[in-house]
């Protein structure tokens, strides 16, 4: 009942595309929680330049969209210099790091800024210089509080993975429309046959299956700790 | 004495045993070509590496593609690897880069990749940023229609509607010849037959290698007799590259002179269409050659 | 440093020339982004208000179908849902131009994102003040429209805000399905004349200012329309 073509196409699909998808989702939520939260934490001492600097990298960041920072890597940057080049996957995970950093960058100040100052205080009060106060006190509270929206960010990044299609990475969407092109190609490289409709509805159902849990643990969580 | 006579013999035996081991292998390996190949010389960096780096379509069969076993197949994957074979005697010294049309020529100026051959066409403004092999594969653009449709050729097109591919010489050629013709650009051949298939587009238009497959296979559809943007695809080599354009041009040659491109073309095409097709390829007796100029301006 | 200077000055007139030379084509794919932009966030707007209203007030058969249509959108790629609009529609014989797909994909993935948006709103507004409406009088319908609805909907303002800015973004997305607006525009002409480093500065000025433009608009807004202490 299972047409046999199925076989080869969905290995292609999970073992590179969906791969490639998760390698880059896991590279750009690391990397974009590393300098997110540091920044974040940054954008709170009461320093001028810092802040200004750091301000402008989120505003930046968050207003151009994704598929542009991804062109700006990738097409823009050799441009200026050769030593600047990255291969595609590579400059997919820069482009969603550099979104995502502003992102978490953002929440992180919320979520620091929302600790009552009375923890300052106290932990002032016990002894703790500004390092200790905010690596023993604050940073905890804050991070916990940042739960809810890292998962929420990590869906978005899963799904934005898609944008670096049109660079030619091969991750999962890509992976589907190689498989379709190559179906259609009449024998002996194919089938002579399109088969769009499945293989995009599979890659949905992939997306959905991955995102729906995260999005329901996100919402837990919210319930959870707020 | 004896035992000297002994072990003699058997350093011998092994010796030759291992040099014929080594010559199987190596005749394995260099792949359906035993002869030794003369060549100019590579250029160093790639000799060094002893690795091609060489920029491929992954979404454009018969061309380049990706088949069913998730490897890089098609007719100028395997020109890259009888190039691996002609420097380096084995096929797959050769690292395969997947490239999107708009991504060719900044992968040369960015020096991703040492080769792209990827469905290149030429073209004279091209020439000013990149270099190009020899012609090695002559594409020609056609029309595809329904047998009752009311184009019967390029010039019925006015006021219809043609579904081809973004970024394709096609694409440029109606934007700048048939104003009035509305275009209908999509991300890969298979959605531009999609729109044709399902009536948003009145023809498709894309290259003969491919239109004629279609055409064979469904009695419903049929090409009009046009002939059009005939530019033949080279190898996209970094400008200023001699030694390397050089090297990949002789080979080209040799690779006409021993026929190599018809048996890469029949695995590539159906078996009705190897005959009209060997026409396309480059071959002993036969020889093409680039338009000058840029063809998609060329209107009448 | 002078060498810098020069450099900088010759980027900047490259850059304005570009901007120059394509001023026309430019000029109509700023237009285009602006328009479906507009036409998607009014329609995101609309959705997330009915739907969130319905969410919240647990209307049955409208709710359930308002929550599959926003985990679905939620939770699949835009890029996959334009694809599934352009391309997969036709197989079921509904065929969409490029310009429909355009505001359509990113109105209903706004508005989902939005029916969330103003559902939480509608949800946060303290049960006192309802009550009180009711006891002033109101009938529902018409309590949701002076009591929740002025209330819950200034509390969703923020998200709201940036679901309609991410909605401005996600056009830049019709880039796959080839409709002229800014990113592709700039890119065709960029993949012709390949002045890479100018094109690409005009594409990010462009959505800066765009993107800086409605924020700073968007809190003066917010100013203006900010809940008193009394309503929290």
């Amino acid at each position: 009942m299972i047409p046999a073509w199925t076989n080869d196409v969905l290995r292609y699909m999970l073992e590179q595309g969906l791969v490639n998808t998760l390698k880059i989702a896991a590279v750009a939520l690391v990397g974009s929680v590393v300098v997110g939260v540091t920044f974040g934490t940054l954008l709170t001492i009461k320093f001028l330049p810092l802040r200004a600097v750091i301000r402008a990298y989120i505003e930046v960041w968050r207003g151009l969209p994704i598929l542009v920072t991804i062109f700006i890597i990738y097409f823009a940057l050799p441009a200026v210099s050769l030593s600047l080049r990255f291969d595609a996957l590579t400059g997919a995970a820069i482009g969603l790091i550099l979104w995502g950093s502003a992102q978490v960058a953002e929440a992180t100040r919320g979520a620091v800024q929302s600790i009552p100052r009375e923890q300052h205080e106290a932990a002032s009060a016990l002894g703790f210089g500004w390092v200790g106060r905010h690596a023993f006190v604050i940073m905890p509270q804050a991070l916990r509080r940042l739960l809810p929206p890292l998962v929420s960010l990590l869906v978005n990044i899963i799904q934005n993975t898609t944008i670096a299609q049109v660079i030619g990475v091969n991750e999962l969407l890509e992976s589907g429309e190689r498989s379709i092109e190559r179906l259609n190609a009449p024998p002996p490289i194919g089938l002579g046959e399109i088969h769009s409709f499945e293989i995009l509805a599979t890659v949905m159902l992939i997306f959905f299956c991955i995102s729906f849990p995260l999005t329901r643990l996100a919402a837990y969580l919210e319930k959870r700790l707020t | 004495m004896r035992r000297l006579v002994i072990v003699l013999v058997v350093t011998a035996l092994a010796g030759v045993t291992i040099a014929a081991w080594g010559a199987v292998a190596s005749a394995r390996d260099a792949g359906p070509t035993q002869a030794k190949v003369k060549l100019p010389p590579l250029p160093a960096n790639i000799k060094e590496r002893k690795r091609w780096q060489i920029a491929v379509k992954c979404d454009t069969p018969p061309f380049g593609y990706i088949g069913a076993r998730s490897q890089n197949a098609g007719f100028d994957v395997e020109i890259a690897r009888w190039f691996a074979r002609f420097a380096f005697g084995k096929p797959n010294r050769v690292t395969m880069s997947c490239v999107t049309t708009p991504a060719r020529e900044p992968a040369l100026t960015g020096e991703r990749v040492d080769l792209v051959i990827a469905t290149f066409t030429y073209n004279t403004d091209r020439e000013t940023r990149i270099d190009f092999s020899r012609a090695y594969y002559k594409a020609t653009g056609r029309l595809l229609v329904r047998n009752n449709s009311s184009i019967r050729s390029l010039a019925d097109l006015p006021g219809k509607t043609i579904a081809t591919t973004s970024g394709s010489v096609y694409e440029r050629w109606v934007k700048n010849c048939h104003k009035d013709t509305k275009l209908i650009v999509t991300d890969g051949f298979t959605n531009a037959q999609l729109a044709f298939r399902d009536g948003r587009a009145d023809a498709l238009m894309f290259d003969d290698t491919i239109l004629l497959g279609i055409a064979v296979t469904d009695p419903a559809l049929k090409l009009t007799d046009d002939l059009f943007l005939a530019q033949p695809y080279g190898i996209g080599i970094k400008q200023g590259n001699v030694a390397l354009k050089r090297w990949v041009d002789a080979a080209l040659a040799l690779m006409k002179k021993r026929d190599l491109f018809f048996p890469i073309l029949k695995n590539t095409v159906p078996p009705r269409q190897v005959a009209p097709f060997s026409k396309n390829i480059l071959r002993p007796n036969q020889n093409f050659a680039y338009n000058q100029g840029d063809i998609t301006t060329v209107c009448s | 440093m002078t060498a810098l200077l020069a450099l900088d000055f010759t980027f900047l007139s490259d850059t304005w020339s570009f901007v120059e030379t394509n001023f026309d084509e430019l000029l109509a794919a700023l237009r285009r982004t602006l328009q479906v932009s507009a036409i998607a966030i009014a329609g995101a707007f609309v959705i997330g208000l009915v739907l969130g209203a319905a969410r919240a007030h647990r209307i049955p058969v409208v709710s359930q179908v308002a929550a599959v249509y926003v985990e679905i959108i939620r939770n699949t790629p835009i890029l996959v849902q334009i694809f599934f609009l352009y391309y997969g529609l036709p197989q079921i014989d509904i065929f969409l131009d490029a310009y429909t797909v355009a505001w359509l994909a990113v109105m209903l993935w706004g508005g989902a994102f939005n029916t969330e948006n103003f559902r939480a709103g509608f949800e946060a507004v303290p049960d006192r003040l309802r009550e009180a409406g009711f006891a002033l009088g109101f009938r529902p319908v018409a309590n949701f429209l002076n009591v929740t609805l002025p209330v819950g909907g200034r509390i969703a303002l923020p998200s709201s805000i940036n679901t309609y800015i991410s909605v401005v973004k996600n056009t830049s997305l019709m880039y796959v399905i080839s409709y002229p607006e800014l990113t592709t525009t700039v890119l065709q002409i960029q993949a012709l004349t390949l002045e890479t480093v100018e094109a690409f500065t005009v594409l990010a000025l462009s959505y800066l200012i765009i993107v800086w433009t409605m924020s700073a608009l968007i809190r003066l807004l917010e100013s203006h329309l900010a809940l008193p202490e009394a309503f929290k």
